[in-house]
């Protein structure tokens, strides 16, 4: 049994530990913890592929006392590498780490320090460090570095060769030298190996402001490295007038591009959805609306969508938010890359609250997962297409929770589908959906 | 928590093995103890901030932020720090405050008040640093929004005008030059 203390203060943690007076006073609130816990804890095992995920919620530590864990941090990804190891990336206190797994999140390492000089790493949900383990074990981070709180930041980028043990020094891969924004990145490794590294970009914006003219919201540019981020290829435009704070969503396209879909500004006030094809050499092609909901709004929705491949030809699956005049809510859509047209499309959850959708296909089914919220206790909700995305099952809640949490993600390997996710009152966790998988 | 409610969750739990006077004792000092940090944690954080007027915004503030306001109009403004288009908002806030300081306002960042320094420093730049404002009191977002409005998705800026009756007319982004000057309109009716 652990010592639960979410609800003390620090100072009094600390006090009452060098007084000795730790077992008299701390028995008491870890037994409130526990049965509060026990109480809240709603697990849905429905499917019957999805088991032992109540294996994965039980570690919860005290995070003002220790420091070597991976319970206490924030805006968490996950990868699974070749050999079925979990590797999981956060942030705490300026740092990104970085922890593996040989039993699939049961027991991880000790955290290892990615960049060892503190710097102001963007951890919120839209901005999170992504993790990519290659196939030879190399492991490649990046991150937004805010450089100012006015919307400015960096891209940056650091890698191991040692199977994490120590990270290169973090470098800068936006090539303009400019004090504006590069936020929101997101990378994805192809086949081919090439990597890509695409972001939101102020400096068509800053260029405007220079010259007295006017410009709707950023930018969208990407970078590419072919030897695993060694160096970097020249910073390539992809579009002007995005929106300024969503994430963006990846998949592959072909061998060596990449696929991305973001929220992008029409008509400079409706805030929906682009798709395009990056390559290696700097070309885009295929550039598209990819959702038609008319969102008319001159704010920051801070709601990405998310894509995944599917299996039939030029076909994605891609999952977002909007509150625009045709759709509001959490929608789903099978979009063609070469038609330009979305078929399928769904309302997953028009309720108040529901946001964050993940998507990802594993062995025939397409699973989609999302935040759902009640007024009292936030649910993470499932649901499963078998044929491609045209029918969907009923809505499972995998999850439910009173306390903060992280957005859900899906994370894949050859054998099972994984759901990886934080919050204040299990840690973190990362328990099976699907597939076959062994401790 | 009251003392009732601790001890019966204790005696809840059948894994324990200790006496009701034990568990009366824990209660009475965890108590007196869990008033301490509270005095603590404010004497701690006045050491590394001058002043500034946030309060922290729990799920039960809202409604008293209503109470003290009832019978009368006022207009609610929702920012965070990380939102570029919210600026645009605060300034044509700020500029209504200096034409009638007595322009009834309020305005919830949602940022977690572990962010107080930087909120107060951009409600500074508008001149908005002087009246009492609130800053989201924890990270569970999902709760706190929800207690504003059920139907507000998260999306910066939003505001509401809310007339005497408290009927609330509710706009996503940057409120418009013409919203607030009816607004203010109906002030002086």
């Amino acid at each position: 049994m652990r010592i639960f203390l979410m609800t003390f203060d620090r100072v009094l943690t600390k006090s009452v530990v060098k007084s000795g007076l730790k077992r008299l006073f701390l028995r008491p609130l870890f037994l409130k913890q526990a049965s509060l816990r026990r109480g809240a804890l709603v697990l849905t095992i429905a499917l019957n592929s999805m088991v032992s995920a109540s294996e994965s919620v039980d570690a919860r530590v005290d995070c003002d006392l220790s420091i070597d864990t991976v319970d206490c941090g924030s805006a968490y990804s996950a990868t699974m590498d070749r050999s079925g190891k979990l590797w999981v990336s956060y942030v705490r206190d300026q740092h990104v780490y970085v922890s593996q797994s040989d039993d699939k999140g049961k027991n991880f390492s000790s955290p290892v320090k990615v960049n060892n000089i503190a710097e102001d790493v963007e951890h919120n949900g839209e901005n999170r460090p992504k993790i990519i383990v290659t196939s030879e074990g190399e492991v490649l981070l990046s991150w937004t570095l805010k450089t100012s709180n006015r919307y400015t930041g960096e891209i940056r980028f650091a890698r191991s060769n040692n199977s994490g043990e120590t990270f290169s020094e973090p470098k800068t891969v936006n090539d303009d030298e400019l004090k504006v924004g590069h936020r929101f990145d997101s990378m994805f490794l192809t086949k081919s190996g090439h990597l890509y590294l695409t972001w939101i970009d102020k400096r068509e914006l800053h260029a405007s402001i220079q010259a007295g003219q006017n410009y709707a919201g950023a930018a969208i540019y990407y970078a590419v490295s072919d030897d695993y981020g060694r160096s970097f290829s020249p910073n390539y435009p992809v579009s002007s007038n995005s929106c300024e704070c969503c994430r963006i969503a990846m998949a592959p396209s072909g061998e060596d591009g990449v696929a991305i879909v973001w929220r992008q500004i029409y008509d400079e006030q409706i805030r929906d959805h682009a798709f395009a094809v990056l390559k290696p050499e700097g070309k885009v092609s295929l550039s598209a609306r990819a959702s038609f909901d008319d969102w008319y709004i001159n704010a920051c929705p801070h709601h990405g969508p998310a894509m995944e491949i599917a299996a039939t030809e030029d076909d994605y699956h891609m999952t977002w938010f909007s509150n625009g005049n045709l759709h509001q809510g959490i929608y789903y859509a099978r979009y063609n890359a070469f038609t330009g047209v979305s078929d399928a499309v769904m309302q997953v959850d028009g309720k108040p609250g529901a946001g964050h959708p993940d998507l990802k296909e594993f062995d025939g089914k397409l699973y989609l997962v999302w935040k759902g919220f009640d007024g009292k206790a936030t649910q993470l909700n499932l649901i499963v297409s078998t044929d491609n995305g045209q029918t969907w099952s009923s809505v499972q809640t995998l999850y439910s929770t009173e306390f903060a949490s992280d957005y859900p993600l899906l994370v894949r390997d050859k054998d099972a589908l994984f759901l990886s996710w934080h919050s204040n009152e299990y840690g973190y966790s990362f328990s099976r959906l699907a597939g076959q998988w062994e401790r | 928590m009251s003392m009732a409610t601790l001890l019966a969750d204790w005696q809840d739990n059948g894994n324990v093995s200790v006496s009701r006077i034990e568990n009366f004792i824990f209660g009475v000092s965890f108590l007196l103890l869990s008033q301490l940090p509270r005095q603590l944690a404010h004497a701690d954080s006045l050491e590394f901030l001058t002043v500034d007027n946030f309060e922290p915004l729990t799920a039960e503030s809202f409604a008293k932020i209503k109470a003290d306001y009832k019978g009368k109009p006022f207009l609610l403004s929702l920012w965070s720090i990380d939102c570029a288009p919210c600026r645009l908002e605060l300034e044509l806030l700020g500029e209504q405050k200096k034409k009638d300081a007595s322009f009834p306002l309020v305005l919830i960042s949602a940022d977690s008040l572990e962010q107080r320094e930087t909120a107060f420093y951009i409600l500074e730049e508008y001149s908005l640093d002087g009246l009492t404002s609130w800053m989201f009191a924890d990270n569970f977002s999902e709760r706190l929004r929800y207690s504003i409005d059920p139907n507000w998705y998260g999306e910066l800026p939003r505001s509401y005008l809310f007339d005497a009756s408290h009927a609330a007319f509710a706009h996503s982004g940057v409120l418009t030059q013409q919203q607030l000057a009816s607004f203010v309109e109906t002030l002086s009716q």
